[in-house]
């Protein structure tokens, strides 16, 4: 590849490399900022992922004009990606679900809950249940 | 009963138990797992070692779903390559659009209000509701709280919906991910079945 390419790839990396930096900072003030876990969990599994996602373009475009790297290469910043993009709202659910299961959230901040309508019929069909 | 006979049917009962885990190996999963294996160990390059690598992979996922055999996915899905990069697309807008929302909520003043959204789905695959809430978990704004399987109603946290126009808005864009994604992967049932049940393009005007 010639040297200019490389270098407008370097300049392309170099931004990615930033955006993504700057979205995790952004993730990490949300995290202190937001009142309570449900608002928590937005930014604590999302800019992170563009961000995340940013990054590894960035590395893949250092990367690629490299002929011959030991351990990483494109393959490897593919399974990164996907396996964070599979996992992540993996975890961001179950934490977001025993915590409002838990009634760690703060209902003053929920302007519509239909799940807390929908929990509450089913209390009462088990108490009915119970009760015959 | 002789000791031989015991270990003869001993045999046979071994033999049966290996052939009903044998049919328990899924191809298409297999290559799935092949894919990862070449990726892990940099086998797309035109070499002598990379069919080795394949072959080693492919006994490598056969062995692993011999050893853990799982139920089959059911009914499966189907790629539809150009529905399928519309989707992508698609994801990858509401990523970059909803991050900049999710960045001016966090440096606005004042506390965010948001909703906890029951969102009916259409369709009836499992695969599909599983696709939808993995896709919507990764679009900023929007976090699953609960997945009701026997009523097919997603339970989204949507972030800032503090009226019922940003309420309205919220559902809208878990039913357009859910259209685009039966459109991508789903079986032709599981096209039909949504169809079927709210025509074509009517959430996403």
């Amino acid at each position: 590849m010639s040297d200019q390419l490389v270098t407008v790839l370097d300049w392309i990396a170099i931004l990615c490399l930033l955006a993504g930096a700057l979205l995790s900072v952004v993730a990490a003030v949300g995290l202190i900022r937001f009142p309570d876990l449900l608002s928590r969990m937005h930014t604590a599994a999302k800019p992170q992922v563009l961000g995340m996602l940013l990054v590894l373009v960035g590395i893949g475009l250092r990367l690629a004009p490299v002929e011959e790297t030991n351990v990483f290469n494109v393959g490897t910043l593919l399974l990164v990606g996907l396996f964070q993009v599979v996992t992540i709202p993996v975890a961001g659910h179950i934490a977001a679900r025993v915590g409002y299961r838990t009634g760690r959230i703060r209902e003053d901040l929920l302007v519509r809950d239909d799940l807390a309508e929908r929990l509450a019929r089913k209390r009462e069909e088990d108490s009915a249940r119970r009760a015959e | 009963m002789t000791a031989q006979n015991v270990g003869k049917a001993g045999k046979r009962a071994g033999a049966t138990a290996l052939r009903r885990r044998l049919g328990k190996v899924q191809i298409p999963v297999a290559l799935g797992m092949t894919l990862v294996w070449l990726l892990l160990f940099n086998g797309f390059q035109w070499r002598w070692e990379s069919l080795g690598l394949f072959v080693l992979g492919f006994l490598v996922s056969v062995a692993i779903m011999l050893v853990f055999p799982l139920p089959p996915i059911t009914p499966g899905f189907r790629l539809h390559p150009l529905p399928l990069a519309h989707l992508v697309l698609h994801i990858i807008g509401k990523m970059f659009t909803a991050s900049f929302r999710v960045t001016a909520q966090v440096f606005s003043p004042g506390e965010v209000r948001s909703s906890v959204v029951a969102v009916p789905m259409r369709t009836q695959s499992d695969l599909m509701l599983v696709c939808t809430a993995i896709a919507s978990s990764i679009i900023p704004g929007t976090v699953i709280v609960e997945v009701s399987r026997d009523e097919w109603i997603l339970y989204v946290h949507v972030l800032g919906a503090a009226d019922d126009a940003g309420i309205e808005e919220g559902v809208r864009d878990v039913m357009v991910l859910e259209r685009l994604l039966v459109r991508a992967l789903g079986t032709r049932e599981d096209i039909e079945t949504l169809e079927a049940a709210s025509p074509s393009g009517k959430e996403s005007a």
